[in-house]
């Protein structure tokens, strides 16, 4: 009896052994270092709505010979939880390419990257410095320092607002954004009269209002994120705050969009047309439509891209009969450079940044609208 | 006139602060337990405010009992389920403090399964400034929270002093023992503790609502506050914590007139560090309720 029980008992071991290499020889996992928690977590939502469909598509098509996954872990957008992440999905996940957000949580990762020579790709973070965080380290998004000079011509020549008031969020995405500004401002005309750096947690902003008004501007630059934007939104309006509001891509997100305080607002984004005719964005954009109900934002399609830049990858390395490590993956994208995309056809350049076109837009309370198109800055 | 700006600013943000960090001391004082769901409790009630007048679209008054009964129910199943057992299995103060934490945790997580992660308003008029003189906006709100405050703290006063039960509760934060020998029962009055503190949070809790807004983590930046507030006026005095919490929310605006606004939170905790430094008993030296 006990024979036949340890004969058996071997039996299963060997088929288990035997389903866990043939599930691992195939499938290939990548990471996703989002905030699902916290007062930044419908980002991750958001980004997540993005990468999630990229990976059904890419397993629709068969672009890879198994099956290619996602695991997320939580950065909740502070660069100390997306380090423990990296960690994690870098040393026991083992996985090739991580989906990253936010300026200082890339910034934090981006070290472990380059050691262990793990891809990091970047579709929502946009201080500058993100372009220069080592070969491992790409970004899928235009970066701030284009944000920035693409709305300001705008405001100062085509609206005539000269006197800028700069609220920033005081880490490295808001130092380069004002950084930038202080550059670019004096030659294109304008001023700015004031740069007020808030904590990341503040929640409380009826004092900063005040400080706003008495530098009395023609326009107020909000460089923040997530539930933290909002509230500045909301209670500079409460508080007798009439100029004009601009911001960068952080603007985009639905809860902006239905702040009524929020309403005539000015942000920059990447230029897409969700009408275009060209496969991958009308694949993206009817597919997105059909599941969300909605038109997707620039993040949605920047994560998607994402993923599908490790898909297409990741099938060129399989066709040549290369493993998709971290090392093959940049050897390959380098070679490729030129990849179709939601948006178009897009280029990576050498130190892993994209050059796109850019738009700004108006918050018009129904999905916004394109006020003007700007060319890269 | 910025000066005078930032000073109604901090008045009425110290009054909600002085809401808060009351109920908090209460609590602590009486029970000695380390109430870290306290700023739970404010999120609930701020939260279920919302969905009923937001939402549901009801009666404001319908939202402030509904959010009223929210807070007392949480901070009394808190106290029953989560404390008391502890308690009686002679669980020691940081064992308390960690259930009550890991409560803090889950109560933020399910708002945002209930009500969303992202940010959400409540829209008033009442929370829109009008400007009074050149340059100096107040709005409704900022009369409401003060007037709110001096009668919630009225009314404190008036139960602690001249009621059996206020009584009760204060001869329980100087000597549980004593309460017992006299046939009171101590889990009880922890009962009417916990319901006078999370009644205490609401008004709070609403008034915040229609003026910055709601996210889940915001209970948090509360318990900081509270816990702040506490230390500076004395752990147990209520008279202290409510003076705390009107300087806080002082200190933390008119910071602004000279610093720039990433220094006005840390100005709050220059405070509690001056006052740990020299004065550890915190304003009035009280370690009990009176």
């Amino acid at each position: 009896m006990s024979r036949i029980t340890t004969m058996l008992k071997a039996a299963l071991l060997a088929c288990g052994l035997l389903g866990a290499s043939a599930a691992g020889a195939a499938d290939v996992t990548i990471g996703a270092l989002f905030p699902m928690s916290g007062p930044n977590a419908s980002y991750g939502d958001i980004f997540g709505s993005g990468a999630n469909l990229a990976a059904e598509h890419a397993n629709a098509d068969k672009l890879l010979s198994g099956k290619l996954s996602i695991q997320y872990e939580d950065s909740q957008a502070l660069p100390q939880a997306g380090l423990i992440g990296m960690n994690k999905l870098v040393n026991v996940q083992k996985v090739p390419y991580v989906l990253s957000a936010f300026t200082g949580v890339s910034k934090a990762i981006s070290t472990i990257s380059s050691r262990t020579r793990t891809v990091a790709v970047n579709g929502g973070g946009v201080g500058p410095d993100l372009a220069e965080l080592g070969p491992y380290f790409w970004n899928v998004i235009p970066l701030a320092n284009v944000e920035v000079r693409s709305i300001i011509p705008y405001l100062v020549k085509e609206r005539g607002l000269k006197r800028f008031v700069l609220v920033y969020v005081d880490d490295p995405l808001g130092q380069a954004i004002r950084k930038e500004m202080e550059t670019t401002l004096p030659g294109a005309g304008g001023e700015l009269v004031q740069a007020l750096s808030v904590p990341v947690t503040a929640q409380q902003f009826s004092g900063v209002a005040a400080r706003v008004r008495s530098a009395n501007p023609d326009v107020v630059y909000i460089a923040s994120y997530g539930s933290q934007q909002s509230q500045i939104v909301k209670q500079f309006r409460d508080n007798g705050i009439k100029q004009q509001f601009a911001s960068y891509t952080a603007f985009s997100i639905p809860e902006i969009n239905a702040l009524p305080e929020a309403k005539g607002s000015l942000y920059t984004s990447q230029r897409m047309d969700w009408n275009s005719q060209d496969p991958v964005t009308k694949r993206f954009v009817d597919d997105y439509r059909a599941r969300h109900g909605k038109l997707p934002t620039a993040y949605i399609a920047n994560y998607y891209n994402a993923v599908r830049l490790f898909a297409l990858l990741a099938h060129d390395l399989e066709s040549k009969g290369l493993p998709v490590t971290g090392e093959n993956l940049l050897k390959q994208r380098v070679e490729t450079k030129t990849f179709d995309m939601v948006g178009g056809k897009i280029t990576i350049d050498e130190n892993g940044t994209v050059s796109m076109p850019m738009q700004i837009n108006e918050i018009d309370g129904q999905g916004g609208k394109v006020v003007s198109a700007a060319e890269a800055g | 006139m910025l000066l005078l700006q930032l000073l109604i600013n901090g008045v009425q943000a110290g009054a909600l602060y002085a809401l808060i960090a009351v109920g908090f001391s209460l609590i602590f004082g009486s029970t000695r337990i380390f109430h870290f769901a306290h700023g739970a409790t404010f999120t609930i009630a701020a939260y279920v405010f919302y969905y009923v007048y937001s939402l549901l679209q009801l009666h404001w008054l319908a939202a402030v009992l509904a959010a009223t009964v929210a807070a007392v129910a949480f901070g009394l199943a808190v106290n029953r389920l989560v404390y008391t057992p502890i308690q009686k299995h002679e669980g020691s103060f940081f064992t308390v403090f960690v259930a009550s934490f890991g409560v803090g945790i889950i109560a933020q997580n399910v708002c945002g399964m209930l009500f969303g992660r992202a940010f959400v308003s409540v829209d008033t008029p009442l929370s829109r400034s009008v400007e009074l003189l050149p340059d100096l906006y107040v709005s409704p709100l900022s009369g409401i929270a003060i007037v709110i405050a001096l009668a919630f703290f009225a009314g404190l006063q008036a139960f602690l002093m001249r009621t059996h039960t206020g009584m009760a509760l204060r001869a329980l934060s100087d000597n549980p023992g004593l309460v017992r020998a006299y046939g009171l029962s101590p889990q009880r009055l922890s009962m009417a503790v916990f319901a006078l503190g999370s009644l205490l949070v609401v008004p709070a809790a609403v008034l915040l609502a229609a003026s910055s807004g709601l996210q889940p983590a915001l209970g948090h930046h509360i318990m900081l506050i509270s816990l702040a507030a506490t230390i500076v006026g004395g752990v147990g005095s209520l008279r202290g914590a409510a003076c705390a919490g009107l300087l806080l929310g002082l200190a933390e605006n008119l910071a602004l007139n000279w610093f720039e606004p990433q220094w006005s939170e840390a100005v709050t905790f220059i405070v509690l560090f001056l006052f740990i430094l020299f004065r550890p008993a915190g304003f009035f030296g009280r370690t009990t309720v009176s």
